[in-house]
């Protein structure tokens, strides 16, 4: 079993999806002869050629536009948004267009288009690019959202991101780059709306996303030190939701915090909670915590930034708030 | 705003502790995180911490055992006025909902989670502790500071869905708990505690009431003996041994019988049935007798007992010495009994002294039964309806009027062997009534 990380994990899906698939093009700024600011398509230039790995000027309407274009035209374009932050410029192809075509066209048009974006903080970037902001685009009717979490999810979601025929937000988070997991030899793809259940547990259950699930898999092991056991739930599709397998987790395990690292206020785990509490509510013993950024734009300085975002810590705390305890006890 | 000290759950199980000391007293101010008091539970003897800052304004209980939850002192502001006087959990003020969580919370969270972990007191890890509510969290100090749990106070009772669930379940009054999640909240722990240390209801099945109207009978003497006699009946090690018998000879008898009673009592079947039972038992005395304390009492005539039902139940009255009576003589005391015991004019001496019951439901359409033993007599038997049975008899398929008899014999005192040699006299004699002169 191959051991990828990441970022290769992104560039294999790519990679593998372009070689099966004269329609299958990328698109965006610097990801040619630079591969990329994040460095995810790196090689792929020399293996595709400069047709099919197309450098971009720096309009993000632009980008997402001409992928529009290209996906009614029947190709399978992957756009590089480099960073969601930048998503807001093209905020009106995403939302008016791409999310609507199929739809206001009665089906005869569809979008089979990826638009790859990353960002998040911990590593400092100031408060323009460490947003997250994959909530945002939940709320619009004809789009699909993925953040995928590992290397293995990441890659079996962005083959099926590919090849779903409806436009995919597809959220890659700055800090997961380097991660590293075990792959099949084969890709598998992942189908949209399937959640992944990382670690079973009896008495609380963290639904995480993106980095997130990082954090809650190790609070859930400093919980289970101390005889709190935790399931950890990563969606990892948000839209379709896999609603069934959240539901089911809480209601075994009859608590439930959810955790990312956008803001709490309106975020992604709000919906989770409404749906949770829906589907699971006489199986509730404790009001479901929502883990989350505080509610700032993120500083810069790198101790504040890491005040206001979350981390395992604020995970446990809510781990325990859910069970009736405090640390140590 | 004061805040109430309250008793906490410091494992699964554990239901009370004992204070041993207060380590501030009245009066003294306390920061949060201080230790308050000593508590010896079941397990360990440990500091417990103020959950709160400010000045302990009373001490409810100052030693001694105390139920989880309960108020054991109050912490507040200097000179505040302290309204919980007894400790009682039930006496708590509601002043209001709890806020909802907030950021406030997480930020709480984070400093708690920043914060040194307390000493873990030893305990042996369970892996359901996890599940269990444990002490009260000294999280959202505010929200708990605005609400007190299980109020009786006529508010709502805060409870989690799970906790209602259960308390719907098992029939669980959640306004009666005390509740030891946050907040003084009832978890569904607290509702399983209080289920299972509920007394099992009696004579009712687990589960709650069936809706609708319940019309409450009160038990009348006769009911009263029958569930006393047949519950000690039930305590007896019994088993049953069955047989058909093939009734057309006592079918064909009592039909010359009932010719040649003219205007007596016309015998029945069972009247035939109680002579055969009465000519075996003296003949299988072991079958004749009673269980007493630790011994066997063996007797020599068979008083048979007929099982009656009547409006109130069922009464059992006795012919005597039936192995000397004729079929006809049985048949005008049982009619005479019968009807005393119809009319309600039954004495005590009717029932008494029988050595074996007879119990025939053939006259409901009952083909087979088993009863229960007529204690202390250590052998019942049970007779189903005659119908018309295919038998095979010497290869040949034919149909027969069978009868099946079920004995339920205590086991204390009769065998297998000796109950299948009572029986297979029982049903020879019904099958050639010849054998019983």
């Amino acid at each position: 079993m191959p051991e990828l990380s990441y970022r290769e994990a992104v560039r294999d899906a790519l990679a593998r999806a372009m070689r099966e698939d004269d329609d299958v093009f990328i698109m965006g700024e610097d990801i040619a002869e630079m591969g990329g600011s994040m460095g995810v398509t790196q090689g792929l230039l020399d293996e595709f050629g400069a047709e099919r790995v197309r450098n971009t000027p720096i309009s993000e309407m632009a980008i997402v536009g001409a992928g529009i274009g290209a996906a009614m035209q029947g190709m399978r374009p992957v756009v590089e948004v480099m960073y969601q932050d930048f998503t807001t410029i093209a905020m009106e192809q995403i939302v008016n267009q791409a999310a609507k075509h199929r739809s206001m066209s009665g089906g005869q048009v569809k979008v089979p288009l990826t638009i790859r974006t990353q960002g998040g903080a911990g590593w400092s970037p100031g408060a323009q690019h460490a947003q997250q902001v994959e909530a945002w685009f939940v709320h619009v009717p004809g789009l699909k959202v993925v953040f995928a979490s590992t290397p293995a999810d990441v890659r079996g979601l962005l083959w099926s991101a590919i090849y779903d025929d409806n436009p995919v937000m597809f959220f890659e988070h700055r800090t997961l780059y380097g991660i590293k997991e075990e792959v099949s030899e084969e890709l598998e793809p992942i189908p949209l709306g399937q959640a992944r259940i990382h670690r079973e547990g009896e008495d609380v259950t963290v639904i995480a996303t993106g980095r997130l699930v990082h954090e809650a898999i190790a609070a859930a092991e400093e919980a289970e030190a101390e005889d709190v056991s935790v399931e950890v739930v990563d969606p990892r599709t948000l839209q379709p939701l896999d609603e069934r397998t959240l539901v089911d987790s809480v209601c075994k395990t009859t608590r439930c915090v959810v955790a990312h690292e956008a803001v709490t206020r309106m975020g992604f785990g709000a919906e989770v909670a409404a749906v949770v509490q829906y589907g699971a509510f006489d199986y509730l013993d404790a009001p479901i915590e929502r883990v989350g950024a505080r509610f700032a734009p993120i500083p810069f300085a790198p101790v504040m930034e890491e005040y206001v975002v979350p981390h395992s810590n604020d995970v446990l705390a809510a781990i325990y708030r859910t069970v009736g305890r405090r640390r140590g006890e | 705003m004061a805040s109430e000290v309250k008793l906490p759950r410091l494992g699964q199980g554990m239901e009370s502790g004992t204070i041993v000391k207060w380590l501030v007293s009245e009066g003294d101010s306390v920061e949060k995180g201080d230790p308050l008091y000593e508590l010896d539970t079941d397990k360990v003897t440990q500091e417990v911490e103020a959950e709160a800052s400010g000045v302990l304004l009373k001490i409810a209980v100052s030693e001694g055992e105390v139920e989880v939850g309960r108020t054991i002192g109050v912490i507040g502001e200097e000179g505040e006025e302290v309204s919980a006087e007894s400790g009682d959990p039930e006496g708590e003020k509601e002043t209001g909902p709890a806020p909802p969580a907030t950021e406030q919370a997480r930020d709480e969270g984070a400093e708690q989670s920043a914060e040194k972990p307390a000493e873990a007191p030893s305990r042996a890890p369970e892996r359901e502790r996890g599940r269990a509510a444990s002490a009260t969290p000294k999280l959202e100090q505010e929200a708990r500071e605005h609400g007190s749990g299980a109020s009786a106070d006529g508010g709502r009772v805060k409870a989690s869905p799970l906790a209602r669930r259960i308390a719907r379940e098992r029939s669980v009054d959640l306004a009666s708990l005390s509740g030891t999640g946050p907040e003084g909240r009832v978890v569904a722990e607290d509702v399983e505690r209080a289920a299972a240390s509920a007394p099992a209801p009696v004579g009712t099945e687990a589960g709650g009431a069936p809706s609708g109207e319940v019309e409450v009978r009160q038990l009348s003497s006769v009911r009263r003996t029958i569930a006393r006699r047949l519950t000690q009946a039930w305590q007896a090690p019994v088993f049953q041994i069955g047989m058909s018998a093939d009734m057309a000879r006592v079918v064909e008898l009592r039909e010359r019988l009932v010719e040649r009673a003219g205007e007596g009592v016309r015998p029945t079947v069972t009247d035939v049935l109680t002579k055969a039972c009465a000519v075996a038992l003296v003949r299988h005395r072991e079958v004749n007798a009673h269980f007493v304390d630790d011994a066997i009492h063996v007797y020599g005539t068979a008083n048979v007992g007929i099982a009656v039902a009547i409006p109130e139940g069922l009464v059992v009255p006795v012919i005597g010495s039936c192995e000397s009576r004729t079929i006809a003589g049985i048949a005008a005391a049982r009619a005479e009994l019968v009807e005393r015991t119809r009319g309600g004019k039954l004495q005590r001496a009717d029932l008494e002294g029988g050595t074996f019951t007879i119990s025939n439901l053939g006259m409901y359409g009952v083909e087979q039964f088993t009863a229960v033993l007529n204690p202390p007599q250590v052998a019942i038997l049970a007779i189903g309806a005659i119908e018309d049975r295919p038998v095979i008899s010497d290869g040949e398929l034919d149909v027969k009027q069978l009868m099946q008899l079920t004995l339920t014999c205590d086991h204390r005192a009769v065998d297998g062997a000796t109950a299948a040699e009572f029986l297979g006299s029982v049903k020879a004699f019904l099958e050639e009534p010849g054998l019983m002169l």
